[in-house]
């Protein structure tokens, strides 16, 4: 079996007294769309630091390509880090040049629009200037694209056309490691890391990180009320529109928390989101 | 490495006001410090009392103007003239001597008023009144050894400040404007996040370096054949010697400045630490640099201060190379220290961003090797 594109096994990483990653382990093979999934704080950033050499380790190990983070690694990564990494003063065409230059690659295609572009990128939507990141993090061919919240902020259209770059360049054996906190994004991956606190506590295929979880959905006309009772019964409901889902709880027990009032529940697949917060908020203990 | 010199042109290019900066600032600094920075006194405020007072101003000339005899002012009086600032110095021109009282809190005017007395009092002033006066016919036999020597001055003739100043503020504009622009650099990547765009690409903190340094020692260079064609036009400063061996020492300055620009900007969180450190680097170099106060005069430990700052020799190579002429045989010293603080900045410069650009694989790869053992 040949060596997964990026992998860090045990991977610790302290800042004086806090535990930002704690040995975790993970691996991108080629034309796979990893996600990264996990609430602010959790260590995703971090982890793609240290994958990518900006931060040393704790402790653990980091490979790409099968050796140590190098410069001769790096001209194999396509990088979109959180605050894009564009020169905010120059065009997108000239943003493109600077890289192709550093890479030494033949001049890629730039979307016509945006080699159109005569305003420098600081002065151009953040739609825009995502795709500007993802054009140029593309342009030298990288065979692993590691890209950090790259659609945060911009609109459902303008995502949904960045993900279907994403899936061509996997789709031409590119690795693809990605954050998000998007669970209509996740849903696209391949397969998913979920951290909290630090620690992976659920990987592998949205289906198995679903594995049939389902949630107890609740009608009632006096919804408040409903909601109130369940959570003073401990549970974690959640209002959607007018109807309430209880995740981790089982119909006949949101049955008799709710004895008395008028109401109907039956039980529903859970979604992705659902899941996320529940194996987050049971931590560490729920990982799968 | 040309890929980031150019990508650094162009953000140049498109940042006016920097760049206005650059190549406006160094000569407006030239004309105001050049004018500004003189310690030569032209003009003296006199005032002359006591009973010869009237006959005693007619014999003042220059640099004692206006001259202002008023017989009948007291001392106490003239005192108080001098204590306001309206006069300089007073002379008290009694029956059979005169006295002169000066303003020493003007140190410069003091001192210029105490020469010009000086000047006027020397033998050699007295027996040219006496050979005036003599009647034709009469021969004054003086043994000349008893004279002082007559003085001639080289290099700069009419001991003018301007000429001795100019190019030594060559080089403190460039220090202002490479230490000042180039301290800017890094951060403003740092705080765009573009830093961390260039620490994953395959550029080595050599290529980053020069990138950031080749723009503006382009810009500067000409900022300094602009500076000294303005000082030899303006204020006349001459070139006596080799233009080329001035421009091999301001070049070899202007690296160090820049480098040690990079430096401090590698050291710093923000644009606002980055400014500070570079004032604490160019204040000392315009005050030691024995560009205002001769190094002879400063105390041991500062003067090796001074011997540790750039400008200090950029200072004694311009004003060797232009007013005196000397080749580059009599430049072996500032040259060799002026490289050595080259390669050390540029050597400091490099290991700084080899931490920025490329901090961990080394560190990860030990980390790697402990986990596994």
């Amino acid at each position: 079996m040949t060596d997964p594109l990026a992998a860090c096994r045990d991977v610790t990483r302290r800042f004086g007294d806090h535990l930002a990653v704690d040995r975790v382990s993970l691996a991108v093979q080629p034309g796979e769309i990893v996600g990264l999934l996990g609430a602010n704080g959790a260590g995703k950033t971090t982890l793609l630091r240290m994958l990518l050499g900006l931060l040393p380790v704790t402790a653990g190990e980091v490979r790409l390509f099968g050796e140590p983070p190098s410069r001769t690694t790096r001209r194999r990564i396509g990088y979109v880090p959180q605050g894009l990494g564009l020169y905010d003063d120059l065009t997108p065409l000239e943003n493109l040049r600077f890289s192709q230059a550093v890479f030494r690659s033949p001049l890629g295609a730039l979307p016509a629009d945006l080699a159109r572009e005569t305003l420098p990128v600081g002065r151009l939507p953040l739609g825009t200037q995502r795709r500007v990141a993802f054009a140029q993090a593309l342009a030298h061919r990288p065979d692993l694209l590691i890209l950090d919240e790259p659609t945060s902020g911009v609109g459902p259209l303008v995502r949904a056309r960045l993900w279907d770059v994403l899936r061509d360049a996997s789709d031409g054996g590119a690795g693809v490691l990605v954050t998000t906190h998007y669970m209509e994004e996740a849903e696209e991956c391949d397969r998913l890391v979920i951290m909290a606190d630090g620690r992976v506590v659920a990987e592998g295929k949205l289906s198995d990180i679903l594995r049939g979880e389902r949630v107890a959905v609740v009608d009632a006309p006096d919804w408040p009320g409903a909601l109130t009772a369940l959570e003073e019964k401990g549970m974690t409901p959640a209002l959607v529109g007018r109807t309430l889902r209880v995740v981790g709880s089982s119909p006949a027990e949101v049955e008799q928390a709710l004895a008395g009032r008028e109401c109907t529940v039956r039980e529903a697949p859970a979604t992705l989101e659902e899941r996320f917060v529940q194996i987050a908020s049971v931590g560490v203990s729920g990982a799968s | 490495m040309w890929a980031m010199v150019v990508k650094e042109f162009r953000q140049l290019r498109r940042d006016k006001r920097t760049l206005a900066m650059m190549i406006v600032l160094p000569v407006m600094l030239l004309v105001i410090f050049g004018y500004a920075a003189s310690f030569d006194v032209s003009k003296i405020s006199a005032l002359v009392i006591g009973p010869q007072a009237a006959s005693y101003a007619k014999q003042l000339h220059s640099p004692f103007d206006p001259v202002r005899a008023v017989p009948g002012e007291s001392v106490a009086q003239a005192k108080k003239d001098l204590q306001s600032g309206t006069v300089s110095i007073v002379f008290v021109a009694d029956e059979h001597s005169i006295r002169a009282l000066i303003d020493g809190a003007d140190l410069f005017t003091a001192r210029a008023a105490e020469a010009a007395i000086g000047r006027a009092a020397s033998p050699r002033a007295l027996l040219a009144q006496l050979l005036a006066a003599m009647p034709p016919g009469h021969v004054l036999l003086v043994p000349t050894a008893s004279l002082p020597p007559k003085v001639q001055v080289l290099y700069n003739p009419g001991l003018k400040t301007d000429v001795v100043m100019v190019p030594g503020l060559a080089g403190v504009i460039l220090v202002f404007i490479g230490t000042l622009i180039a301290s800017l650099g890094v951060v403003r990547e740092r705080q765009a996040g573009t830093l961390e765009q260039l620490a994953v690409m395959p550029l080595s903190p050599w290529d980053v370096l020069i990138g950031k340094i080749a723009p503006y020692f382009i810009v500067a260079a000409l900022d300094l054949f602009i500076v000294l064609i303005c000082g030899m036009l303006l204020f006349g400063v001459p070139m006596h010697g080799s233009v080329p061996l001035l421009m091999a020492g301001a070049l070899l300055f202007l690296f160090v400045t820049l480098s040690i620009g990079v430096l401090i900007s590698s050291v710093s969180q923000n644009q606002g630490q980055a400014i500070q450190l570079a004032m604490m680097t160019i204040l000392p170099q315009i005050l030691l640099s024995g560009l205002i106060f001769p190094l002879g005069s400063m105390a041991a430990g500062v003067r090796w201060i001074a011997y540790i700052l750039p400008l200090t020799y950029f200072v004694e190579i311009s004003r060797a190379v232009m007013l005196r002429g000397a080749p580059f045989a009599d430049l072996l010293a500032p040259f060799g220290f002026l490289a050595a603080l080259g390669a050390v900045s540029v050597t400091l410069a490099t290991l700084r961003f080899r931490r920025l650009l490329s901090p961990s694989p080394l560190r990860a790869r030990r980390a790697g090797a402990r986990s596994l053992s």
